[in-house]
């Protein structure tokens, strides 16, 4: 070995300073990058803090000059200038008297009363100690040394140096009790001071509060004060994580670490805030004053991941491993359906509101179960169900008993018989509230009977309705045939279409038809203009289109229709061929009914079935309402509408729909198809749903949701998620087929295209989107009892009968006839049907049940409006059931925030003085009340444009009568009832015109006396008041004169 | 922090919930506030270089026959006529000129602010008529509505873009003073007392305007030079456009022409 090598030890030699080195170097770049990413890589919100602070500020800075201004200019004005003088002037008026209260208070009370109660304090503490002494001890020696040590302290005398106003002191000298009767004194002495001081100050305080409520009204946002506290605010704003911490639910949601605007109280906009939209502030305050924050957190609502701050992305939740990413726009009212699911009308959610509309009448629910949506068919199942089990408990309490009587007989002795006897009584009772209820929901299955409606047209008419070449034409695209139809295509070939043609011809039933001359369509076109009509159908093709999308379009209606059936068709909607009894399972024919001897009369009171009793159903499945119109009006629609066709066209005939062979196959396509879920097919009544539930589809897994061959490009294009998922089967229902073999063409997708616009699957997919299994804690639903329950029972009967085609009942809604372009005419705008917001507050419930029942309000003068004759637009009878008629009023009164039942408030009785002025007045050229108004006389009311003051006393509740004679135009914007009847005198209101002189010295309100007046109105009071004269009844006469002559 | 931003945010609401909280106003309505409009100092059209555009509205063709206005159900109103008055829908005058036009400056003008006039435009009731049938307004310019009549009336105007509103007056009551702050051509104003009565009220946002009178003719007065489009509109016979160029001091005669 050479020595060289024995110097190399190599743990002497060999060195590690270089992968030392290089290991430091290492370390040190990764704290550099460690801290690198701690400050700013995976820090993004804190630049993000940075610039909002910095915008902020400069936002601010801008705005709080001219806030500054504004308020200063306001400030100027002399209304203001006054106000602030006389809350002056009054603070001087008793400013001495304050000050001498103040001065006597702070220099002299308080101070002495200090000093006192201190030293008081010390010997209380001391009595307090000796007496805790005295309750313990045990001897009675003891107690009594202990009593005599309390006395003494008591008698002990204090010298207390009491400040005096003038800073001397003086020097007095106390016992307890004497300290506790000044500190009393003192006491009270002050409170009364203070209280006076209030009291002086009051008239000050109140002209202060309206001098800044004067400056608040004129402030459109925040006043210049809270500008400048947001600005200081803004100087020791902290860059930190910013979380809203919900522990209930462990919920953490950072989001506002980066959108630090959404809770500011101004409003902030993209444009405002640099273009940087994180920062705006939430763009409805009155949905987060309903779900705080700080309760709700913002994901429950919104989605996305609340944790992460990392990215954007990441934060957003548009990464593979969240399951929940935030809304789009687009659907982001996706985040209301889940904890208002059941409601069908949620208030400022518009595009949820009409992706459940969509859902709703374009029959989704006919395929697809979706819990609530079928309502009346679940009803009717529960209700069925309830009724067995009582009837189950009845029989089992009727068993007991007679068990319990008969052991009461053999009893032991008399008390024990007695109490089993009473054991049995109670039974009896029990019972009695069994039956009340099995009663209740007997009525309710028969009403629910009526009230289940079928999304399209009974098919079991077709023979009698259509003409039958038609048929496979519309089978085969009903969109081509009728663009935006509610029938949507399936992908039918020809022998499919012609099978399922024959089939439904084949089966359709046949029935007497009147033969109907024609009518005159000119009249009818104005009727269907007119009547209503289009507040549910349209007609018109693009861009010429006008009226409700409830509906079908009209416009190629002579094309495919019998016109007789037309006729029967608009005259009486509801009326059908043959009833059906749900237990046989089968239409009855009139063969049935003279089996029984018993003529073939079927309605609603003949709604029994000959056979076994079952309530039948009677009406078509139809919503449409009944127009009361004559057989004439029908006629005139009918012939108007035959004339709706395009010229030329021809229909191939179709000689193939009566042949047997093809009825088989037809009937397998139809069941396949699930063509009963939409329509009453005969032998199909009872037919299962054939799609899938869609009740939590918004939470299904995603891998269980079929993109079939598209799998690969959902994910490399980044829609492998729900919404890319509903948005493309929405729009194409095959899609998912696309690229597949499938020789059998049954296995093919078979969920037809509704043919919906991007706005429309918007809606639908923010529907489905929030259509999810919750996770969220039961405090976070929206499962309201009482009143709001009936609102959001009512809204399913409002969609249902599409009563916002012809009413307004939201604020903001708009009708269809608010679109109609004869309706912008002036004359024809107070033609509209009436407004429904605070229809609670402005009529009885008992009124209105039976309104609604019968809009004519008469058994049989029904051509007309009950209570507005003169509107052309007819209230519909829409044959409501009782249940639904109990909901409806409910919904109305809930609305308005009425109590219920209703208690008509008791009007103090009409003097006959009162009388006498109320009916002059009413009759005076000053007042224009009998101009508008009906009075119930034919001429006269032929030109009335305004109800009638009979209908006042049962129809009205009186405070609203009043609120309406005040200011319609607050009630009814738009409205042919003029404001500034009334003008306010010290605390009354008084008429605004002329009076008549047996006004003279009455001092009470004229508003009221009106009100009483419409309260106490009679018959003969209202022949009183033709009796009277006055212009506008004069004027009758006189009409009626020219008439007769 | 959070419980500061609450702060804030609380006392922000407090301030606009007080914001909020209705106060009465009695006798002003907000329609009725032009004066206190700032008056800004607008660029005024020097008068040395000011044009006029003037014409006729000329009507051919049979004149319609107006059919009488039965007034009989309000004898306070057909008192006051002795024979039945005639519907003044269409009003030809004897010279074959159309009554009742309004001719406006519909384009041309430049982009700027014209001082509203204070003087206000009035429109009475008399005979249970409203007088004149057609006016023309400039935006926030006082209209002055009387009650000339023993009856009751009241004004409904139904505008599209305005605000709309409907108000009671009674016989001998106060002038009202209201005004539109939107140009809008033309507001339908009726009485639904007297469903008979009708007037429009043309709502422009300068002074370039005019209606025909009992001559037929309109002028359009202090108009500076350029190029206009200028429309006339008529109840029944709609509306029809001309282009007319003016240069200073021009005085320049464009005419109508409607086909009964």
């Amino acid at each position: 070995m050479k020595p060289e090598d024995l110097d190399k030890d190599p743990i002497v030699d060999s060195s590690l300073s270089r992968p030392l080195l290089i290991s430091s170097a290492l370390l040190v770049l990764s704290l550099a990058w460690a801290l690198y990413d701690e400050i700013y890589a995976m820090r993004p919100w804190k630049s993000y803090q940075k610039r909002f602070r910095e915008t902020y500020a400069t936002f601010l800075n801008n705005l709080i000059p001219n806030q500054a201004e504004m308020e200063r200019r306001i400030k100027a004005s002399p209304e203001y200038q006054a106000l602030d003088r006389a809350m002056r002037e009054a603070e001087q008026r008793v400013l001495a008297d304050v000050r001498r209260i103040d001065e006597e208070i702070n220099r002299k009370l308080t101070p002495q009363i200090m000093v006192l109660n201190e030293k008081f304090q010390e010997l209380r503490m001391e009595i307090g100690a000796l007496t805790y002494e005295l309750e313990v001890a045990s001897s009675e020696p003891e107690k009594q040394r202990l009593r005599e040590r309390i006395a003494r302290v008591k008698q002990r005398e204090v010298t207390v140096a009491l400040p005096e106003p003038d800073g001397s002191t003086r020097k007095v000298r106390y016992t307890f009790e004497q300290m506790d009767r000044d500190l009393r004194q003192w006491k009270d002495r002050k409170a009364a001071l203070l209280q006076r001081r209030v009291e002086l100050m009051a008239p000050a305080e109140e002209l202060r509060r309206k001098r800044d409520q004067y400056l608040a009204d004129r402030i459109p946002e925040v006043s210049s004060t809270v500008l400048a506290g947001l600005r200081r605010k803004l100087e020791n704003f902290p860059i930190e994580i910013r979380q809203i911490h919900v522990r209930d639910v462990d919920l953490v949601d950072r989001c506002e670490s980066c959108h630090l605007g959404i809770r500011e109280p101004v409003v902030l906009t993209k444009a405002a805030m640099g273009g940087e939209a994180a920062f705006t502030s939430h763009p409805n305050r009155e949905l987060l004053r309903i779900h705080d924050p700080e309760r709700f957190g913002c994901t429950p609502c919104h989605n996305g991941n609340g944790i992460a701050l990392t990215s954007v992305t990441k934060a957003h939740g548009y990464y593979k491993h969240w399951l929940w990413p935030l809304y789009k726009r687009e659907n982001f009212e996706a985040g209301c359906q889940q904890c208002h699911a059941g409601e069908i009308i949620t208030e400022m959610a518009d595009t949820l509101n009409q992706g459940r509309e969509l859902f709703r009448l374009r029959g989704c629910y006919g395929c697809h179960r979706y819990e609530g949506f079928d309502r009346d068919t679940e009803e009717l199942a529960a209700v069925r169900q309830e009724i067995r089990q009582l009837e189950q408990q009845r029989a089992e309490f009727e068993r007991q008993i007679q068990f319990t009587i008969e052991k009461g007989d053999r009893a032991q002795d008399n008390a024990e018989a007695q109490r089993l006897y009473q054991h049995a009584d109670n039974l009896k009772l029990r019972i009695s509230s069994i039956n009340a209820r099995i009663e209740q929901l007997d009525i309710r299955s028969r009403n629910l009977l009526r009230e289940v409606k079928k999304i399209g047209p009974s098919l079991k008419e077709v023979r009698m309705k259509l003409r039958p070449e038609w048929l496979p034409v519309w089978i085969k695209d009903p969109h081509q045939y009728r663009p935006g139809t509610k029938m949507p295509t399936f992908r039918l070939d020809d022998e499919e279409v012609r099978a399922i043609a024959a089939f439904i011809w084949q089966s359709g039933v046949t029935g007497q038809l009147e033969k109907q001359p024609l009518g005159d369509p000119v009249r009818g076109k104005e009727s269907f203009e007119t009547r209503g009509c289009l507040g549910c159908h349209s007609i018109g093709e693009g861009a010429e289109q006008i009226g409700g999308t409830f509906a079908a379009n009209l416009s190629r209606v002579g094309e495919k229709v019998n016109y007789d059936y037309l006729v029967r068709w608009i005259h009486d909607p509801r009326k059908r061929t043959l009833p059906y009894c749900p237990l046989e399972r089968r239409d009855l024919t009139e063969e049935d009914y003279r089996k029984k001897g018993l003529p073939f009369v079927f309605d609603f009171e003949n709604s029994r079935c000959p056979n076994d009793g079952h309530e039948l159903v009677v009406q078509q499945m139809t919503p449409m309402p009944s127009l009361r119109l004559t057989l004439e009006e029908s006629r005139d629609i009918a012939s108007y509408l035959m004339t709706r066709r395009r010229e030329g066209l021809t229909y191939a005939p179709a000689p193939y729909l009566e042949d047997p062979k093809l009825k088989a196959r037809g009937e397998f396509l139809v069941r396949f198809y699930g063509c009963a879920g939409c329509h009453e097919i005969k032998g199909l009544e009872e037919e299962q749903r054939v799609g899938t539930e869609l009740t939590h589809e918004g939470s299904k897994p995603i891998d269980r949701l079929d993109f079939a061959l598209l799998t690969q490009k959902a994910k490399k294009e980044g829609w492998y998620n729900h919404k890319g998922f509903f948005e493309r089967k929405l729009k194409d229902p095959a899609i998912f087929d696309l690229g597949k073999e499938k020789p059998d063409k049954l296995e093919r997708l078979k969920m037809p295209n509704f043919h919906l616009t991007k706005q429309e699957i918007d809606a639908l997919t923010t529907f489905l989107l929030g259509s999810v299994e919750s996770t969220l804690p039961p405090r976070y639903f929206y499962n309201p009892t009482g009143a709001k329950r009936d609102i959001v029972e009512g809204w399913w009967i409002v969609r249902k009968y599409n009563c916002m085609g012809c009413h307004q009942m939201m604020v903001g809604q708009k009708t269809v006839f608010d679109t109609l372009p004869r309706y912008q005419e002036p004359d024809w705008k107070e033609q509209k049907p009436p407004s429904l917001i605070g229809e609670g507050a402005r009529v009885n419930p008992e009124w209105l049940m039976k309104f609604l029942a019968n809009p004519a309000m008469s058994a049989t003068d029904t051509n007309r409006n009950g209570v507005r004759p003169y509107l052309r637009a007819r209230m519909p009878t829409f044959y409501f059931s009782d249940g639904e008629i109990q909901k409806l009023v409910r919904f109305f009164e809930a609305l308005s925030s009425q109590a219920q039942p209703y208690i008509p408030p008791r009007l103090e009785t009409l003097t006959e003085r009162e009388r006498l002025m109320a009916r002059q007045l009413f009759t005076s050229e000053g007042a224009p009340c009998l101009s508008c108004h009906a009075t119930g006389d034919p001429a006269h009311d032929r030109r009335a444009t305004a109800p009638n003051f009979l209908l006042a006393k049962e129809r009205l509740k009186p405070g609203w009568t009043r609120r309406w004679l005040l200011d319609p135009a607050m009630i009814m914007p738009g409205t042919a009832m003029p404001s500034g009847l009334f003008t306010r005198q010290g605390d009354r209101w008084i008429f605004a015109g002329p009076l008549p002189p047996s006004f003279q010295g009455y001092e009470k309100d004229h508003a009221d006396l009106l009100v009483r007046y419409m309260f106490q109105f009679t018959p003969d009071e209202l022949s009183r008041l033709r009796a009277a004269g006055g212009s506008a009844v004069r004027g009758n006469a006189i009409a009626m004169n020219q008439r007769t002559r | 922090m959070r419980t500061k931003l609450s702060i804030v945010l609380a006392a922000g609401t407090a301030i606009l919930l007080t914001g909020c909280a209705k106060k009465e106003e009695p006798a002003r309505t907000e329609e009725a506030a032009p004066a206190a409009a700032p008056t800004a100092a607008a660029p005024v059209v020097d008068p040395a270089t000011a044009a006029t555009i003037t014409g006729k509205v000329l009507f051919t063709g049979t004149k319609p026959v107006m059919r009488p206005i039965s007034m009989d159900a309000v004898p306070a109103c057909s008192r006051q006529h002795p024979t039945p008055p005639r519907s003044e829908e269409v009003v030809v005058n004897d010279n074959g000129t159309l009554r009742n036009v309004f001719v406006w400056v519909k384009a041309g003008l430049p982009d700027t602010q014209w001082p509203t006039p204070s003087e206000p435009v009035t429109l009475d009731q008399h005979t249970c008529i409203y007088k004149p049938r057609v006016i023309g307004v400039m935006t926030n310019q006082p209209i002055r509505i009387l009650n000339s009549d023993p009856t009751n009336h009241n004004i409904h105007p139904l505008p599209k873009i305005n605000r709309e509103w409907n108000e009671s007056q009674p016989p001998g009551g106060e002038p009202k003073i209201k005004s539109f702050a939107r140009q809008e051509i033309m507001i339908p104003v009726k009485c639904n007392v007297h469903p008979w009565m009708r007037a429009y009220i043309g709502v422009v946002s300068h002074p370039f305007f005019s209606v025909t009178g009992a001559d037929g003719t309109f002028t359009i007065k202090g108009l500076p030079p350029g190029e206009y489009t200028i429309e006339a509109w008529h109840e029944r016979y709609g509306t029809q456009e001309l282009k007319v160029a003016v240069g200073p001091k021009e005085t320049k005669t464009a005419d109508f022409t409607y086909k009964g």
